[in-house]
Formats: C-alpha cells, sequence, structure tokens
C-alpha cells in the first residue's frame, strides 16, 4: 500500500501536533519562564483529534 | 461537451416555496445559503456605510458612542459568521457533489438543517438592536468589557450574540462532517483524491480547520455566557479568573477561521484561472500540499493576535506567522505560471480573479510585517490592522467570491450574467475597495487606533478618513450593476447551455442547471481535468 | 446509503475492521460521520480542559481552602463511574450482539445500557445537591465554576447519549436492526464509548490529581 494511503501515516499529522503541544509546555516549563496551559492543552487535544480523524477517513474510505 | 436528455432547466426552480423550505437537495441548499448570506452582506454593508458616515470627519454627527459600537460590533459579526464562511459554505454545497460525481452530500437532511440554523441565527443576532442594545464589545467580544453588565449588555444583546453564534458554530461542525464523509466515501470511480479539483481539496482543508476549530470557539462562548448570566469566574479576575484566558482559547478557533474563510476562495479562483488562461493549473501536487500547509499551521498561530498582552511566547508565534507566508507564496507563483502563456480571456470572472490575486497579495504582505513582534507592539489594533484584514478578506475573500459568483451562476441559473455589467461592477468595486482601505495603512502607521466613534481633529487624519468614505460609499454604488445584473440575467440573460466557459471540471458535464440526481452519466475519469480530456478525446494519464 | 456488515469476516489487525462497512470497503458513512462528530466533541471538551488547567495553575491554592474536602469520591461519584463504565461494556456486548443477529442479546444488553445511563445521570445529579448544600455551586469562584462546567457539560453528554441509546432500543424493539443494517447501533455505541473515556478522564482530573 502508498504509504499515503496507510491509515497509521495519516495520523501522524495529529501525532506532530501533541509532539509540537509538549514542546510548547517543556520549553517555557524547564527554561523558567510562564507556561501557558491552555495553549499546551489545546494543541494536544487537537493533536488527538486530528489523529483521530485522519486515521478514520483514510482507514475508512473505499478501497479504491 | 457533454449534453444530457432531460433538461429541466429553469422549471426546476419555479418549484413552489414549500418545496424550497423542505429541500434536501445539495444544489437548493446552496442557493438558499448564497441568498441568505448576501441579505447579510448588504445589512452588514448598511452598518458600516454608516460608520464610514461618521468617521467621515471629526465630530459625531449622525451616531452616539454606545450605537457606534454596536454598528462596528455587528458589523464584523454578520460579515464573518452570517456572510463569508456560509457563503462560501454554499458555494462548496453546490459544486462539491458535482465536481465529485455524487448525486449529494453524504447527509442531505443534516445538510438542510445547516442551513437553516443561519437565517435563524442572523435574526437572533440582530434581535439585540430591538431588545435594548446589540453586541457592543466589539466582534471578539473580550471580557471584562464583555462581562461588564452595565455597559456591554445595556439589553440581552451580548447574550444574543453568544447563542447565535454557537448556532452557526453547530451548522459549520455539521457541514464540515457532510463534506469530509462526502469526499472521501463518494467520489466517482476514478477519481482519486489526487485527480479532485482544487476546490474539492480546498474544501476539505476548510473543513477539517472547521471541525477541528469550531468546537473550541463554542466552549469560549459557553464560559462566557456562563461568567455573565451565572456568576462564574472564567474570565473576572475578581474572583480569580482571567481575562486573557478567553482571549487564548477564542483566537485558537478564530485564526484558523481566517482560513475558513479564503481557502474555499482560493479553491474557486484554482478553477477559474486554467478555464481562462487554457492551461492547466500549474503544480497541481504542490497547490495541494502548500494548501494542507496552510491549514496546519493556521492552528500554530494564534497568539499573533495577543502578542501586545505579555503573555505570550513571542518567538514562537512570530516564526509560525512568517511560515505561513512560505505555502501561501507557493499558491501566488502556481496561479501566476498558470496564467503565464496562456491565452487569456478578460471576463469578469477573471477580472475578479485577477483583483483577488493582486488585493490578496497586498494583505499577505502587510500582515508580514505585522509578524515582526517590534512592528506588532506598535500596530496592534490600529487602522493598518484594519486595512490588513479588509485587504485579505475583501480583497481576496470577497473578490474570490465574486469571482465564483459570475463563473457559476450559469450553472446554477442557466443564464449568463451580463458582461458589460460585470465589468463596471468590478471596475467600481476595485476602485472603491482600494480608495476606502489604502488610506488605512497610512492611518494605522500614524497611529489612528481601531473602534473609536470620533477624533480629534488636529490628529491631522481628516483627510485620509473622507478618503475612505468615499471609497465605501463607492463600494456600495457598485452593488448597483450587481444586483441590477442579477435579476434581469435571471430573467432575461443568454441561455447558458452546459458548460459556456469550455471548463474542465465535472459539474460543467451537465445541464445548467443539473437535474436533481446531478449526473446522466459520468465521463471516465483519468486526471483532474476529465471534461478536457473528455473533449479532447485523451486518455491523459496521472 | 445501505451498508453490508460483514459480520463473519474475520477481523483483520485493524481496529475499525469490525465496523460496518459498505461495498465499496470503507466504513458505513453514517458511522464515520458519527466518528468525525466526535472528534469535534474532543475539541469542545479540550477547550474546556484549557480553561481548567490555566485557571488551576494560577490559583494560589488547589483546591481553595474552603473546599479542601468537599469533593468526595464516596458514596456517589465513585459508584457512578463504575456504572458508567460497565455500562460500556454493556453497549459493546449489544454491538457484538447484533452483529451476530442476536436480537434478544442485543436488546437485553441495550436496555442495562440505558438503565446505567440514566442511574448515572441521577447520581450525578443527586451529588450536586450535596454539593450544594455543601457552598459549592456555579458561581464559587473558580473551582466552583469549572467543576461544575466541566462535569456539566459531560452529564449534558452523557443526557444526550442516553436518549440515542433509547431511540436505539426503540428502534430495536421494533424489528428496524439486523446483522446486515444496524448503522444507528454502531454510531450511538461510538458516541457512549467517548462519554465513557471523557468521564474517566475528568474523574482523573478532578477527584485523582493532586492538588497544590
Amino acid at each position: 500500500m502508498h504509504p499515503l494511503r496507510h491509515p497509521r501515516n495519516a495520523a501522524l499529522v495529529g501525532i506532530l501536533f501533541v509532539v509540537i503541544g509538549v514542546v510548547f509546555w517543556a520549553v517555557p516549563a524547564f527554561g523558567g519562564w510562564h507556561v501557558d496551559y491552555a495553549g499546551t492543552t489545546m494543541l494536544i487535544f487537537l493533536g488527538a483529534a486530528m489523529a483521530l480523524m485522519a486515521y478514520v477517513l483514510v482507514a475508512g474510505s473505499s478501497k479504491e | 461537451m457533454a449534453t444530457t436528455a432531460l433538461t429541466p432547466a429553469a422549471s426546476a426552480y419555479r418549484s413552489g416555496l414549500y418545496a424550497w423550505l423542505t429541500t434536501t437537495d445539495h444544489k437548493k441548499i446552496g442557493i438558499m445559503y448564497l441568498i441568505n448570506s448576501f441579505v447579510f452582506f448588504f445589512i452588514a454593508g448598511l452598518m458600516v456605510l454608516a460608520v464610514r458616515a461618521e468617521l467621515a470627519q471629526p465630530g459625531l454627527q449622525f451616531v452616539n458612542d454606545s450605537t457606534y459600537n454596536e454598528l462596528f460590533s455587528m458589523h464584523a459579526t454578520l460579515m464573518i459568521f452570517v456572510f463569508i464562511i456560509p457563503v462560501l459554505a454554499g458555494f462548496a454545497n453546490y459544486i462539491v457533489p458535482l465536481q465529485v460525481g455524487a448525486p449529494d452530500m453524504a447527509f442531505p437532511r443534516i445538510n438542510a438543517l445547516s442551513f437553516w440554523m443561519l437565517p435563524l441565527a442572523g435574526v437572533l443576532l440582530l434581535l439585540g438592536f430591538v431588545t435594548g442594545g446589540a453586541a457592543a464589545a466589539g466582534w471578539t467580544s473580550y471580557p471584562p468589557l464583555s462581562e461588564d453588565r452595565p455597559l456591554a449588555a445595556i439589553g440581552s444583546g451580548q447574550d444574543l450574540w453568544i447563542v447565535g453564534l454557537v448556532l452557526i458554530g453547530t451548522s459549520s461542525i455539521l457541514g464540515a462532517i457532510n463534506f469530509l464523509v462526502t469526499i472521501f466515501k463518494m467520489r466517482a470511480p476514478g477519481m482519486t483524491l489526487f485527480r479532485m479539483p482544487i476546490l474539492v481539496w480546498t474544501v476539505l482543508v476548510t473543513s477539517v480547520l472547521v471541525l477541528m476549530a469550531t468546537p473550541v470557539i463554542t466552549s469560549a462562548l459557553i464560559m462566557l455566557f456562563i461568567d455573565r448570566n451565572y456568576g462564574g469566574a472564567f474570565f473576572d479576575p475578581r474572583v480569580g479568573g482571567d481575562p486573557i484566558l478567553y482571549q487564548n482559547v477564542f483566537w485558537f478557533y478564530s485564526h484558523p477561521a481566517v482560513y475558513v474563510m479564503v481557502l474555499p476562495a482560493m479553491g474557486m479562483i484554482s478553477e477559474i484561472l486554467p478555464v481562462f488562461s487554457r492551461k492547466p493549473l500549474f503544480g497541481y501536487k504542490a497547490f495541494v500540499f502548500a494548501t494542507a500547509g496552510i491549514g496546519a499551521l493556521g492552528f500554530s498561530v494564534w497568539a499573533h493576535h495577543m502578542f501586545t498582552t505579555g503573555a505570550v511566547y513571542l518567538p514562537f508565534f512570530s516564526l509560525m506567522t512568517f511560515l505561513i507566508a512560505v505555502p501561501t507564496g507557493v499558491k501566488m507563483f502556481n496561479w501566476i505560471f498558470t496564467m503565464w502563456r496562456g491565452q487569456l480571456t478578460l471576463a469578469t470572472p477573471l477580472l475578479f480573479a485577477l483583483g483577488f490575486l493582486s488585493m490578496f497579495l497586498i494583505g499577505g504582505i502587510n500582515g508580514a510585517f505585522s509578524a515582526s513582534v517590534p512592528v506588532d507592539f506598535a500596530l496592534h489594533d490600529t487602522y493598518w490592522v484594519v486595512a490588513h484584514l479588509h485587504y485579505v478578506l475583501f480583497g481576496g475573500s470577497v473578490f474570490g467570491v465574486m469571482a465564483g459568483f459570475y463563473f457559476y451562476f450559469p450553472k446554477m441559473t442557466g443564464r449568463m450574467l451580463n458582461e458589460t455589467v460585470g465589468k463596471l461592477q468590478f471596475v467600481l468595486m476595485f476602485i472603491g475597495f482600494n480608495l476606502t482601505f489604502f488610506p488605512m495603512h497610512e492611518l494605522g502607521l500614524a497611529g489612528m487606533p481601531r473602534r473609536i466613534a470620533d477624533y480629534a481633529s488636529a490628529a491631522g487624519w481628516n483627510d485620509l478618513n473622507l478618503l475612505a468614505t468615499i471609497g465605501g460609499f463607492t463600494i456600495a454604488a457598485s452593488m448597483i450593476p450587481f444586483l441590477w445584473n442579477v435579476f434581469v440575467s435571471l430573467r432575461s440573460g443568454a441561455v447558458a447551455g452546459d458548460d459556456p466557459w469550455e471548463a474542465n471540471t465535472l459539474e460543467w458535464a451537465t445541464s445548467s442547471p443539473p437535474p436533481p440526481y446531478n449526473f446522466d452519466h459520468l465521463p471516465e475519469i483519468r486526471s483532474e481535468r476529465p471534461l478536457f480530456d473528455l473533449r479532447h478525446g485523451r486518455t491523459a494519464g496521472h | 446509503m445501505t451498508t453490508d456488515s460483514h459480520a463473519l469476516v474475520p477481523a483483520e489487525h485493524n481496529p475499525i475492521a469490525g465496523l460496518a462497512h459498505d461495498a465499496r470497503g470503507g466504513i458505513s458513512n453514517p458511522v464515520l460521520g458519527m466518528l468525525l462528530f466526535i472528534t469535534s466533541e474532543v475539541m469542545f471538551f479540550g477547550g474546556l480542559f484549557a480553561a481548567y488547567f490555566s485557571v488551576r495553575a494560577n490559583a494560589p491554592q488547589w483546591p481553595p481552602e474552603e473546599f479542601r474536602e468537599t469533593l468526595q469520591i464516596l458514596p456517589l461519584v465513585g459508584p457512578a463511574t463504575i456504572l458508567l463504565i460497565l455500562s460500556s461494556f454493556t453497549c459493546q456486548f449489544a454491538v457484538w450482539s447484533i452483529r451476530r443477529d442476536d436480537r434478544t442479546a442485543f436488546l437485553r444488553n441495550m436496555t442495562v445500557t440505558v438503565a446505567l445511563g440514566v442511574t448515572f445521570l441521577l447520581m450525578q445529579a443527586t451529588d450536586y445537591v450535596t454539593l450544594g448544600s455543601e457552598g459549592l455551586t456555579l458561581s464559587s469562584g473558580t473551582f466552583g465554576t469549572t467543576y461544575y462546567t466541566l462535569t456539566g457539560f459531560h452529564g449534558a453528554h452523557v443526557f444526550g447519549g442516553v436518549i440515542m441509546l433509547s431511540v436505539v432500543l426503540y428502534r430495536g424493539m421494533a424489528g428496524q436492526f439486523s446483522s446486515r443494517h444496524h448503522d444507528a447501533v454502531e454510531g450511538a455505541s461510538l458516541y457512549w464509548h467517548f462519554v465513557d473515556v471523557v468521564w474517566i478522564l475528568l474523574f482523573s482530573l478532578l477527584y485523582l490529581l493532586p492538588g497544590r
């Protein structure tokens, strides 16, 4: 199957946002300045939601 | 050119009121979206004419401070939520099933529900004017102002505003689900993802943005409602809340929202340019990836609206904001190279498309200035931002909507719009638009703040404000040929036929307007230009 | 769109293989639609959680002094949680039953699921009354506002889920479902599992996470 067709790979875009969210928390947390908890939470939730969405869209598409 | 045996033509639209009120046909629903959107476009336009009339000269001549606040707040709210987002959803609703070769959207009844929530929400929003005061804290409704009961809620306008927006958000989310299932599950055989028209790709990415981001503003609005009505403590510092929290959650939606407001327009431009240049779209795959890139990056820049709060990690958001220029630039070059060495037909759709390209470019450039933190510190909440947002949303999206309107009117109604009148509208609109908004760059640099009803005569802003007002009324004047064109062409415009523009995609392979079931039969799909291939007897591989 | 759910086809190593598939091999439109709706609901709760974490981090003390002992797992919330988790199991049993065309088991399991859902709501409501009498309300500063908003919107989603499952139960009793046509069951059960997962997250955050 072409890599772009594999549902697991589609979910990567969501995982990317989870990673960005973690970095968004970690850099200020270990750097010693103000942590934006709201932004961190929204980015991580976005990653989870996007991963789920991308997975079901690709996995659930017609086999064409 | 494909013609179909059954040609329902105009009789499809002579169906009674009941048929329209109860329809689940995506074509009728799409047209209703357009009509509803333009009604609110005119209402919001009238509001801003009052704003511009007031600002033409120093001194309060026509309205008082609080009415002024209601006017600019509701102008923006209506334009964003009841005009531009739904009008693009309406075009998408009409065109996407046709372009993918489907008989309708995946969930036709939910499609109808999505539409009908909009006129209701629009009425709720406007009801504030008669219940003692519409929302007047800006379309952004920041607390503490939006929670300050005596000031921002003379009546219940702010609460009606919240409810109206939650309704619209729900309508959008349901629409996004509908588009995604339609695009992923109902494409005609042979139409792989990379053979879909670009408009379908832009609607796909837009739907992802709507699905992911809109619920977040719903949560912000609900928290605002709880604070206002149930003594909540989310954003009220007196009880431990944080006003900046609202801005954070609000902009997490509202930034991706601006891409929702422009991507489908870009999709329509990407359909129009190849047709009127007689050349395929340059760089199809790059375009797809650029669109996806804009969607993804669009989620990482929201706090650039909050640079001046002191609560933002500035380097991250500034860098991400600059980065978005890259995929946008890719698209610009693709559009330009599509036209390069093409055979251009300067019909009205192409004129508006050219207007889109040039005006959106200016909006992108002045946005890039704002991405720089020190520059933004000086220009935040000045007329520079008003200039930027109107160059991208009006110069970009509205010109794109007009281009799409002239391009798709024949398909939707079976009639051509008058070309001469169309060109007159374009000239008036283009001149009026630039007269209105270009001076605002200077006004912003000269320090004129946003959202003020009046200004001191000694500030030196008088002439540019007067110029902007003249421009505003010129835009209003351009609506006269537009409306004339629509109503006269509906009655006696030239008959359009299936494919008046010699276009490339499936929607032109059926009658104008299409029959209820869309297609009698579909041409073979071997590329992103199935009609072009059919016409030229090609078996174009991809 | 009619679906053709091959309940007896062995599941591939694919979490969604069991879901109703249509003739062209994708999952059915209504089920896909429900999954996408669920992702949007994840984002809705994301906004509320974002507010919660932000508000919590800004508070000098969490829970605030006057509410140190207010949130208690027993006697209501802990058992309610167990019942909700149980209801997810019975819901999934109902789905497996109808995939096998076992309508009796489907109806039985679905009835239990609805009953458990209603019980959860009643226990939640009772807990609210108790908390109210102890002085915790929506306007009790950031602690009260976030507690009631988060649990309240979760409760609203449970309520919606109960309605959905009741409609499914009613349609099931009217004989509208079979192993080949039961999209509504699949969709409703996915939503119910989601509601359960959100509660597990909420419960852990509100009751199990140590304070500051």
